[in-house]
């Protein structure tokens, strides 16, 4: 008796994409080599905070608080850079016919491409733990840290992965999309740098609470410093929810419709 | 001559008006004088303000002052108060108000706190209040040779398994 083989059923077209991509970004060695610099920085901001005198008057809550709110601030950047590459850098590299060519839907390619992207920032949340733990170990911090951390992280990395997708699938080339990306996030950090009087009132409240990353930087303070419930200032969370569905939703919408390529000998 | 001297006196008068305003008539006065604490903790006190004379004042305005008593020691008085200008409604005669303040230690040292209250006005000197002493333990709160393994280790292992990688695809 010959058993019958079973066809196994072809992988879905997005699972093939992220395979591919996480395949490039990992062993290609460029989301490693972002990866060491991260840790270079977290290294070098926790050894300010753990010897720097200035700094170290911090209370142990406001040094984990400072290294979780650099670390999400670094971590989506890179998110938002490897995202802004997607589109753009596969038809500057030449490569984006080839990929239209693949029996794969543009949905799928952009679903794919997105997810990719943010497996740099699970990585660098990996590598934020142990500088949480070492900063907030005794003072039960620890935990929440962690928590809170990957919660809003990750609804900031979603948001910028999927902004930087959209300013990819816009752009004819890599610099014009790195550039309008990180000068997108530099105007939504701006806020941070206002002084702390313009930052009162509600039109200085409506300005952190619209912004999902300072919402979320607000939040993750809160949590952290003056440690409140994770229900008591909820409403700062709005902001970066929506922010993280409306923008991955248009980035799959638009990836349908403008991952091409323009016709013509001019690429 | 006598006109002379009366047109000095008037003259002088007139100079001598707007510092006579409604601070001679405050007193401030804080609800210690003392206090020892450490580093980045958080401490408060209350100033009450009495109005010692026979009228109402005029609106006024109380400030919260720090400073070194030690030289060498930076102290940048919005880091330790985020409030520390108040705006005071007028104080009936033989009246009073308290302001509660809150600080924290940014510094470790000796330091001088004080609250000044003008008039509103910008009218007359201020009055101040007594000095409060704060004397700010140095804290340690991270210890710095815990932070050196994971400073160093993570990227070394990050570096390792770049390198890894890397070398890894050249044989292939």
């Amino acid at each position: 008796m010959v058993a019958e083989a079973v066809p196994r059923p072809a992988p879905r077209g997005w699972l093939v994409v992220l395979g591919q991509e996480l395949r490039d970004l990992w062993l290609g060695g460029r989301a490693l080599l972002l990866s060491f610099a991260f840790a270079l920085l977290l290294s070098v901001i926790a050894y300010l905070v753990a010897t720097n005198t200035d700094l170290n008057f911090l209370e142990q809550r406001e040094s984990v608080n400072l290294v979780l709110q650099a670390a999400v601030a670094v971590g989506t950047l890179l998110t938002l850079l490897t995202a802004a590459d997607a589109v753009s850098g596969e038809r500057e590299r030449g490569t984006l016919e080839n990929v239209l060519l693949t029996p794969v839907s543009r949905v799928e390619l952009g679903i794919g491409k997105l997810l990719a992207s943010l497996s740099l920032w699970l990585a660098a949340f990996a590598i934020t733990i142990p500088y949480v733990w070492i900063l907030g170990r005794g003072v039960g911090v620890v935990g929440n840290a962690v928590l809170v951390g990957f919660v809003v992280g990750s609804l900031l990395a979603i948001f910028l992965a999927s902004l930087g997708l959209v300013i990819s699938l816009f752009s004819g080339s890599n610099r014009v999309s790195l550039s309008l990306g990180l000068f997108l996030l530099l105007a939504l950090y701006a806020p941070t740098q206002l002084p702390a009087g313009a930052r009162r009132g509600w039109a200085g409240d409506l300005l952190l609470r619209v912004n999902p990353l300072t919402a979320g930087e607000h939040y993750v303070g809160r949590i952290l410093v003056d440690s409140h419930s994770w229900t008591k200032d909820i409403s700062w969370l709005v902001s970066p929810v929506l922010a993280a569905v409306l923008f991955a939703g248009a980035a799959v919408f638009l990836s349908a419709r403008f991952i091409r390529l323009p016709g013509g000998l001019e690429r | 001559m006598r006109r002379c001297l009366l047109v000095a006196l008037l003259a002088a008068a007139v100079v001598a008006g707007p510092a006579q305003g409604a601070a001679p008539n405050l007193s401030v006065q804080v609800d210690r004088t003392a206090i020892s604490t450490t580093l980045g903790s958080d401490f408060s006190f209350r100033s009450t303000i009495t109005n010692r004379g026979s009228a109402a004042t005029s609106p006024l305005v109380a400030h919260l002052n720090i400073l070194s008593l030690r030289p060498g020691v930076y102290v940048d008085p919005e880091d330790w108060s985020e409030n520390r200008t108040r705006y005071l409604a007028p104080i009936p005669a033989g009246g009073s108000t308290t302001v509660p303040w809150s600080v924290t230690a940014v510094s470790p040292g000796s330091l001088g706190v004080y609250v000044a209250v003008f008039p509103a006005s910008g009218e007359g000197r201020p009055a101040t209040g007594p000095t409060l002493k704060a004397t700010i333990a140095e804290r340690k709160t991270i210890d710095s040779g815990d932070v050196v393994p994971v400073a160093i280790g993570v990227p070394a292992l990050l570096g390792v398994l770049a390198v890894g990688i890397r070398l890894g695809r050249r044989r292939r």
